[in-house]
């Protein structure tokens, strides 16, 4: 007992060292899609109401930016008003799906793994599993959520899949990115019969309870068939810039539990 | 000694804030500037080895936070800290870690040459075990690569400027 108490004091740093580096490899180990440390939301609670508070100072000197977007949302709107082809988010209400707005507190672009934290929790009816969209595209997955507070998977995460399809063809294949631009994401499966030309834009395909059809996502930059396959390889520019994005909506699908159910009891 | 935890304390405030407010709020060329690493690479040599852990391990936690990285550069900064020793061994050559109080003292004879590849293999070493742990896939293997070398030849720009400008005098 004596020597193995004289090893411990002997060798106290070793022993502190992997203590530590055993919570690191356990936050990283965390990240994983369903997984709820509660130690995580706890301190998370403290952090994230200090970067809110951040923003709020920051958020004064982004004011020009924010203004040029409102702009650029209001030419929007008001295109959509005249062509009005558009599912508009009143008809996305009335279509069984709820929006929540919400502000970002907390955005990385940089990793390959890449996570969005809101301030809008439990308490405003944020649930696990709800999307979050702009009006400009798709931004994410919620995957936790506290009182006050969610953090999401951003769409700019590798480990995220999401159904789109061609507006003009109606083809639809799955969306991802693949680690290299924020501002570029690639879409496969879609078939050579697609005749996918650039410029074309990209939507939600629907086919998923999370998000409805047709939310806008980017349009084809570049696109190309692989040999040996049937397949395009399409890279599309995205409409949204998520390196400056300020405000989104949590999207709600109330029939989730619903259809969630139903699959499962098949 | 009240002067050294001092000295840390303000390290600990300015590195973490600089690199919370300014570094992680822009990109160049897709990448991320990290400068957090120089508080690793000036932190006092004769220091308590378990302390030293700890507050480092304090360090990555709160970057990890503001970053919405989650234990990655936590982990990381800790391995950094183990291998310091070594690599300093491994170019500067052989010395007692009691003996020398600063680091200045033992590299301010030492020539550019050998300063920047300190600083090359330190953030080498971490750049790549952050692109590595973040991505972990050996498919990835060439953007791995490609972002570490990127994201080393940044940080190792911005870091020299601010060790040039704030850490001359006193690097520990």
């Amino acid at each position: 007992m004596r020597n193995f108490i004289d090893y411990l004091i002997k060798n106290t740093s070793s022993i502190i060292y992997l203590f530590l580096i055993t919570i690191a490899l356990t936050q990283i180990f965390s990240r994983n899609y369903y997984q709820n440390s509660v130690f995580n939301l706890y301190f998370s609670d403290i952090t994230n109401s200090f970067i809110d508070k951040k923003n709020n100072i920051t958020s004064y000197l982004k004011l020009i930016e924010e203004n040029k977007r409102l702009v650029r949302e209001n030419i929007y709107l008001l295109e959509e008003s005249i062509n009005s082809n558009y599912l508009s988010l009143d008809s996305i209400q009335k279509d069984n799906f709820e929006l929540i707005p919400a502000g970002i507190i907390s955005n990385s672009i940089r990793f390959d793994k890449n996570f969005i934290t809101l301030n809008a929790g439990d308490n405003d009816g944020v649930e696990i599993d709800d999307g979050i969209i702009t009006k400009f595209g798709i931004i994410g997955i919620i995957n936790k959520t506290s009182d006050k507070f969610s953090t999401g998977i951003s769409l700019l995460n590798s480990e995220i899949k999401i159904n789109a399809m061609v507006k003009k063809t109606n083809h639809f294949g799955s969306l991802f990115w693949d680690g290299l631009s924020h501002e570029k994401v690639k879409l496969t499966d879609i078939p050579k019969s697609a005749n996918i030309s650039k410029g074309d834009t990209i939507v939600s395909g629907g086919m998923s309870y999370i998000f409805p059809k047709n939310i806008l996502i980017g349009v084809v930059d570049d696109y190309s068939i692989p040999e040996s396959t049937n397949y395009y390889d399409i890279t599309i520019r995205l409409f949204e810039d998520f390196g400056a994005i300020r405000n989104v909506f949590v999207i709600k699908n109330n029939s989730f539990d619903e259809l969630k159910s139903l699959i499962e009891n098949e | 000694m009240s002067n050294i935890y001092q000295l840390l304390f303000f390290r600990f405030l300015f590195l973490s804030l600089g690199q919370i407010l300014i570094f992680n709020n822009f990109l160049i060329f897709g990448n991320n500037v990290n400068i957090y690493l120089i508080f690793v690479l000036v932190f006092p040599l004769n220091f308590n080895t378990s302390f030293s852990y700890i507050i480092v391990f304090l360090f990555g936690f709160i970057l990890d936070f503001f970053s919405n990285s989650m234990g990655i550069i936590t982990f990381t900064l800790l391995i950094s800290i183990l291998i310091k020793p070594y690599i300093l061994k491994f170019i500067f050559g052989n010395f007692d870690i009691n003996q020398v109080r600063k680091t200045s003292e033992y590299i301010s004879k030492t020539s550019l040459f050998q300063k920047t590849s300190y600083l090359l293999i330190m953030f080498i070493s971490h750049q790549l075990i952050v692109n590595f742990i973040d991505i972990f896939s050996s498919e990835k293997l060439k953007i791995i690569i490609n972002k570490t070398l990127v994201s080393t030849i940044i940080s190792i720009f911005f870091s020299y400027i601010i060790l040039f400008i704030f850490f001359r005098k006193n690097e520990r």
